[in-house]
């Protein structure tokens, strides 16, 4: 192509905006003006109502929830969740997705049904878990009573002890098929001629999963991995309709400590500031990951 | 050296022997258990949807005798017509919006060279990562003050914004990744930008576009929080938040009611789900594979 002129760069510039203009407006307003509005929103104090936002009280709020209670818990459990649903999420998605990568009759069929908890609506989910662990005659206490261990049984949802364990366990029950198909893929896309060198040098099938296979797989255990923990900390809908965060604030996390203190208590500027938090906390890990990709990319062309 | 390969090669011969057979049967009782645990939970809602109330309270797992009558009765207890119609409506619109957006951003960001690129495309990579729990005080206080709470409009708005930022990230991978040399050929004809992108770039990325929209409808479908928040009047609600409403409702005595409410709200998705289960798997997955 010759050299352009002014005008066809100029033209390019404009069809670049003209083409990307719909969608940078939409976020403009629904992304970006929504997170300074909560910024500044942060700094205030106000009940929703009063016709503009209230009193200017800087970083009070981020204060007060410093030395709430509920807050470091609900931190905690979020914290808690994230740590304890990663690795078993990962970890199980990705024993099943070995397992399923290899000649079997019917792996097509068993991957489309590891997927259906992934397609079917949290909402569902969460109601059907409600009644499988309702105490008396939920599915796992009856399950556990009649194979003769019926001294287990226990109101799982309740017991500020389980209720947390309990919550979780759904959401890696949800969540191992995605992992599974995404670690599968990985699996299929590693290069044949390494797993086949290994295999006439005589590696056993451990020394080949354990040797070979998770080192090469370790960037997409980690993307998946990290796509886990960012799902993990936005959680709402499980914890909201399992427990609504309760008994005792045992299954509080941030995202229902913010729907909380915005729309049952009014606090609007305390709400706010947990809503900049979280989104710190996640860009933060975001970030992290985008850290974590580049350098396992440029590890794999070495 | 020789002989451990030698001594490795006899034990391997040796494990062809039998491993296999062992293995295998370990392979399929570990997956079909783990296929059973998938499972079981709706198996059992589809159950209890057939129940009466005292087979519930005696804690059967499987009904007998089975109460159909459930379903037609759940249909007009949860007003359920009235519920998937509010959210076909919602879930179509947002999603045909976001796509056909998306698709001018995709294009814009994959094909076109032009100075503010990096930034358009960081905000996007925002969007794609950031909790959107972070909008809600301020769409709330917006909608209200627009009188747009507890219309369709207070979900089409966001549903269409939200959905944005994947959509646009998935169709700029696929655009980049179209031949130049379709493109240059139009140009060569003298065809305008946006007749290239519509009538030969377009085209070729209809299974990105069914990936995309497969994505969407489904988060918008499922979506709880905003509807939630911006829907309060039993009539203008989705399913998600209908159905949640059935909680607190007199049927929350009626198990089996709900039961079934339960499953007319999941087997749409499902049917669907298993007539089209690449494009659902593709479109599920396809913000973590396409990197």
């Amino acid at each position: 192509m010759g050299p352009t002129s002014a005008r066809q760069r100029w033209r390019r510039h404009a069809a670049g905006f003209a083409f990307t203009g719909p969608a940078l407006l939409i976020l403009a307003a629904f992304l970006l003006y929504p997170i300074g509005y909560s910024l500044w929103l942060s700094l205030h104090e106000w009940d929703g109502y009063t016709p503009r936002w209230g009193s200017f009280v800087g970083l009070e709020n981020y204060r007060a929830l410093a030395g709430d209670e509920v807050f470091w818990r609900a931190t905690w459990n979020s914290i808690v969740f994230v740590v304890v649903r990663t690795p078993l999420e990962v970890g199980l998605g990705f024993l099943l997705a070995l397992l399923l990568n290899r000649r079997l009759a019917a792996r097509s069929l068993l991957r489309t049904l590891f997927f259906v908890p992934v397609v079917m609506s949290l909402i569902v989910v969460t109601i059907i878990f409600q009644r499988v662990y309702e105490p008396n005659t939920g599915l796992l206490n009856t399950f556990l009573t009649l194979v003769g261990l019926g001294g287990w049984a226990h109101p799982w949802l309740g017991d500020p002890a389980t209720a947390l364990p309990a919550v979780i366990a759904v959401s890696v029950w949800k969540n191992v098929g995605f992992s599974l198909v995404i670690l599968l893929a990985g699996l299929q896309g590693l290069p044949q001629d390494v797993l086949e060198a290994a295999r006439v040098d005589g590696a056993n099938a451990w020394q080949l999963t354990l040797r070979v296979i998770t080192p090469l797989m370790r960037p997409i255990l980690a993307l998946t991995a990290l796509l886990s923990i960012i799902g993990g900390l936005k959680v709402f809908d499980l914890v909201f309709i399992m427990t609504r965060g309760g008994p005792t604030y045992s299954t509080e996390v941030l995202a229902t400590m913010l729907y909380r203190e915005a729309f049952e208590l009014n606090h609007m500027g305390i709400a706010s500031a947990i809503g900049v938090i979280l989104v710190a906390v996640v860009l933060s890990i975001a970030r992290v990951q985008a850290f974590a990709l580049q350098e396992s990319r440029e590890g794999r062309t070495t | 050296m020789t002989t451990a390969v030698a001594t490795s090669v006899a034990r391997s011969r040796w494990r062809v022997a039998w491993r296999p057979r062992a293995s295998h049967g370990t392979v399929w009782a570990v997956l079909l258990g783990a296929v059973a645990l998938s499972l079981a939970p709706g198996l059992y809602m589809v159950g209890l949807s057939l129940m009466d109330n005292p087979q519930l309270f005696a804690g059967r797992i499987v009904p007998w005798p089975i109460h159909p009558e459930n379903y037609p009765r759940a249909w007009v207890a949860s007003n359920i017509g009235r519920l998937y119609w509010n959210s076909i409506y919602v879930s179509t619109v947002s999603t045909v919006l976001t796509v056909a957006v998306s698709a001018l951003a995709g294009y814009g960001l994959g094909r076109i060279r032009f100075a503010g690129r990096g930034l358009v495309y960081a905000i996007v990579l925002v969007g794609l990562t950031i909790p959107l729990q972070i909008a809600l005080i301020p769409l709330f206080m917006n909608l209200r003050l627009l009188g747009l709470i507890n219309t369709p409009l207070a979900l089409i708005g966001p549903y269409t914004a939200f959905g944005l930022a994947f959509g646009t990230y998935v169709m700029k991978g696929f655009f980049e990744g179209l031949p130049r040399e379709l493109e240059e050929a139009a140009r060569l004809d003298g065809a305008a930008e946006f007749r290239i992108f519509a009538s030969v770039m377009l085209p070729l990325t209809r299974p990105a576009l069914a990936t995309v929209a497969i994505f969407l409808f489904l988060q918008n479908w499922n979506e709880f929080l905003f509807a939630l928040t911006f829907i309060t009047e039993g009539r203008m609600r989705t399913l998600p938040t209908g159905i949640y409403a059935l909680l607190s409702s007199e049927f929350y005595g009626n198990y089996p009611i709900l039961a079934a409410s339960l499953v007319l709200f999941s087997l749409p998705v499902l049917v669907l789900y298993f007539f089209f289960q690449q494009q659902f798997i593709e479109g599920l997955t396809a913000g973590a594979l396409k990197h």
